[in-house]
């Protein structure tokens, strides 16, 4: 009852403030979302994968200095414990020092690096929750309370995000998606409810436990090539560490170094990434509570096939470095052993229709070493300018409880969402 | 008296070849003349746009937008801007095309609430812009040296004195396959297009239904596409048009893409 009240207080706010302050623009939408599971045997604590009905407010105001935007959505959820919610999805200032420096401060999304979802050397925040329940896809990004700094020059461009406070991936807890958890069964591992959910220990709130991410990028003959670095940690719980005899997931501490490329190339776009991940609580690859370290790389091509039809594949391959270590480890508990080289493929087909009213889109995730797959299909249609009406379906399947997609096999789902937009 | 009636036959063949040249010349011309006019008036452009597209029945979808051009080389490569207002599902988005005739144009997206900048495989420049009835090629231009152009004669427009002229593409092309162009004796402004396809069928109007001066430049400030096959039609209305702002090439840049500039964008 106390969060009904601060709920509304706040959209009563949001509300009158809008209108008083000059030259505020204010547009946003509202939005259902309602879907369900279709696996009786899911253990998830309710069968909606989604029962939410959200309002999005955007407020921008913009000078000859500098520019404010906010990002404000208000949820009730009809399919979680805590029905109001609501969130600042973006609330920054931004402005220009001198001709080539720009700043970005405050709450944002954050994306760089080439994969269409699939990401290497983008470590920023991602909602799986939303992800594959069907929220819009502007809700797989989660954001950062962060400082951007992004300097031009002739050479190139360089970006610097500092993140004082760790942000993690939003994970399947276990009420509306189901997901592996390797401590359940005692210890054996399954793929639970919400019994087992807890907020993993976030690093403490430290300044030498913030996120640094940094890109260069310039474009070399048409080409858009970057190199990256990060320094803060995993954004999975990947690790754990035994308190009180017990283990306890925790994010172990992470450095990656990337490159990528970008360009045309015969009507289409392609793209090459890749990046080491420097496990820095397992440099060795002797701990079996953390992960070891890898390097990644992806490929990827997009071309117009027809009018209208857009398809796109990708390949990415990750390498565990001192697997025979991890293979041994895994061995001794009886636990799923990965393969040393990974596969995943992934492909995106777009079909515009009706004059582009009609958008028919699968991406579709298959990796031939975990032998899982993850397909996304939707039909969007737009009633009229305000009006969307979609419909869609997330579907997974693998041979193994523990894969990235295996786990979520009990979540197949569909879902209808309508959203006006104002 | 053989001889010179030989004489003045090979004059008069002579003379119809050097006429017919000249005539193919000025179709040439003329419409090298209204591209020049018509999609490279002034160095640059800065203006809003509202884009209605009509459904047959009768429904109505509007796209705001605001575009801005400049020219690299006059007739040759330029560079486009746009910024998406309307309707809310896309407001915000930013649009970036470069431009080039001689090859295949590159475009970028940048979507705001993802922060994503996405290049677009743009080998189709007949596919339609923003769902509307004119293509990327009708909004930016299709270069007249790619099709071979005929005067046809004189036609009056809406009082305005006109050439007609009928082009046909010099490699086969999915477009059309002939298209005859009303084009204003005065200001070089295409008054109306008639697009026909291969069975030489109507498949496409465009008219000009607003002429105004601006800046000194002739600009068409209310234009319209037809679609007859589906019996649709868009108009495009432009205001706030500003010509010569003094853009520079480093607008179209990336950095621009996420950090729309607000100086010409209200």
């Amino acid at each position: 009852m106390k969060t009904l009240k601060y709920f509304v207080a706040l959209l009563v706010t949001a509300a009158l403030a809008v209108p008083v302050v000059a030259d505020v623009t204010v547009d946003g939408f509202l939005q259902g979302l309602y879907g369900g599971r279709l696996d009786k045997a899911n253990p998830t604590a309710t069968e909606m994968t989604a029962s939410e009905t959200r309002m999005q407010l955007r407020a921008e105001h913009f000078g000859d200095n500098g520019e404010f935007f906010g990002r404000l959505d208000f949820v009730y959820d009809g399919a979680d414990s805590v029905k109001y919610d609501w969130e600042l999805r973006e609330g920054y200032f931004k402005f220009r020092v001198g001709d080539n420096l720009d700043f970005k401060i405050g709450r944002q999304i954050l994306t760089w690096g080439t994969g269409d979802l699939v990401f290497i050397n983008d470590v920023f925040a991602k909602d799986y929750r939303s992800f594959f329940v069907g929220r819009d896809d502007q809700y797989l990004k989660a954001p950062q309370s962060a400082l951007r700094i992004e300097y031009y020059n002739p050479v190139g461009a360089l970006s610097l995000v500092y993140t004082p406070r760790f942000e993690a991936n939003r994970l399947p807890t276990g009420r509306k998606l189901s997901y592996y958890n390797p401590m359940a069964d005692s210890g054996r591992g399954e793929i639970v409810g919400e019994d087992y959910f807890f907020d993993p220990t976030l690093p403490e709130a430290k300044f030498k436990n913030g996120e640094l991410a940094a890109r260069f990028n310039r474009y070399v003959a048409g080409f858009n090539t970057a190199l990256y670095f990060y320094h803060g940690f995993y954004k999975n719980p990947q690790g754990a560490v035994m308190v009180g005899g017990m283990p306890m997931p925790v994010y172990p501490r992470l450095n990656v170094y990337g490159v990528s490329i970008r360009g045309s190339l015969t009507g289409g776009i392609v793209w090459m990434e890749g990046g080491y991940f420097d496990s820095r609580d397992d440099r060795d690859g002797d701990d079996p509570m953390m992960p070891n370290s890898s390097v990644s790389g992806l490929l990827g091509f997009e071309r117009q096939v027809a009018t209208n039809l857009t398809a796109n594949i990708q390949w990415k391959a990750d390498y565990m470095l001192d697997h025979n270590i991890y293979e041994m480890q895994q061995q001794a508990v009886g636990a799923y052993v990965r393969e040393e080289l990974r596969h995943l493929l992934t492909s995106r087909i777009t079909k515009l229709l009706n004059s582009e009213l009609l958008t028919l889109s699968g991406f579709m995730f298959y990796s031939p070493s975990d032998e899982d797959l993850y397909a996304r299909l939707s039909a969007s249609y737009k009633y009229t300018d305000e009006v969307t009406l979609t419909l869609g379906g997330n579907f997974f399947d693998g041979n193994n409880e523990s894969t990235d997609f295996g786990q979520f096999q009990l979540n197949d789902n569909i879902y209808a969402k309508m959203t006006y937009g104002f | 008296m053989k001889s010179a009636i030989t004489k003045l036959i090979l004059a008069l063949v002579a003379m119809s070849i050097v006429a017919g040249a000249a005539v193919a010349q000025d179709a040439t011309e003329i419409m090298k003349k209204s591209h020049m006019a018509y999609y490279y008036a002034a160095d640059d452009g800065v203006a809003d746009v509202t884009m209605t597209i009509i459904d047959k029945k009768g429904k109505e979808r509007l796209r705001e937008f605001t575009m801005i051009r400049l020219d690299e080389v006059d007739g040759g490569s330029q560079k486009y801007y746009t910024y998406f207002k309307k309707p809310s599902d896309v407001s915000r988005l930013t649009f970036m095309v470069h431009k080039n005739p001689d090859g295949n144009d590159a475009r970028w997206i940048y979507v705001p609430s993802v922060d994503l900048i996405k290049p677009i495989s743009a080998d189709d420049k007949n596919s339609s812009f923003v769902g509307s009835d004119f293509s990327y090629e009708d909004v930016s231009g299709r270069h007249w040296t790619l099709d071979n152009h005929t005067l046809k004669g004189d036609s009056t427009i809406d009082g305005k004195a006109a050439y007609v002229i009928e082009s046909i593409p010099k490699e086969a092309y999915k477009a059309f396959a002939r298209k005859v162009s009303f084009i204003d004796k005065e200001t070089f402004m295409p008054l109306r297009e008639e697009y026909f396809n291969k069975k030489d069928k109507l498949v496409k109007i465009f008219t000009a239904d607003k002429i105004d001066v601006i800046d000194g430049i002739t600009t068409v400030t209310l234009r319209s596409m037809q679609n007859v096959k589906k019996n649709r039609k868009t108009t495009v209305d432009f205001s706030r048009i500003t010509y010569n702002r003094g853009i520079t090439a480093d607008m179209f840049s990336e950095r621009y893409l996420k950090n729309p500039p607000r100086k010409y964008i209200k």
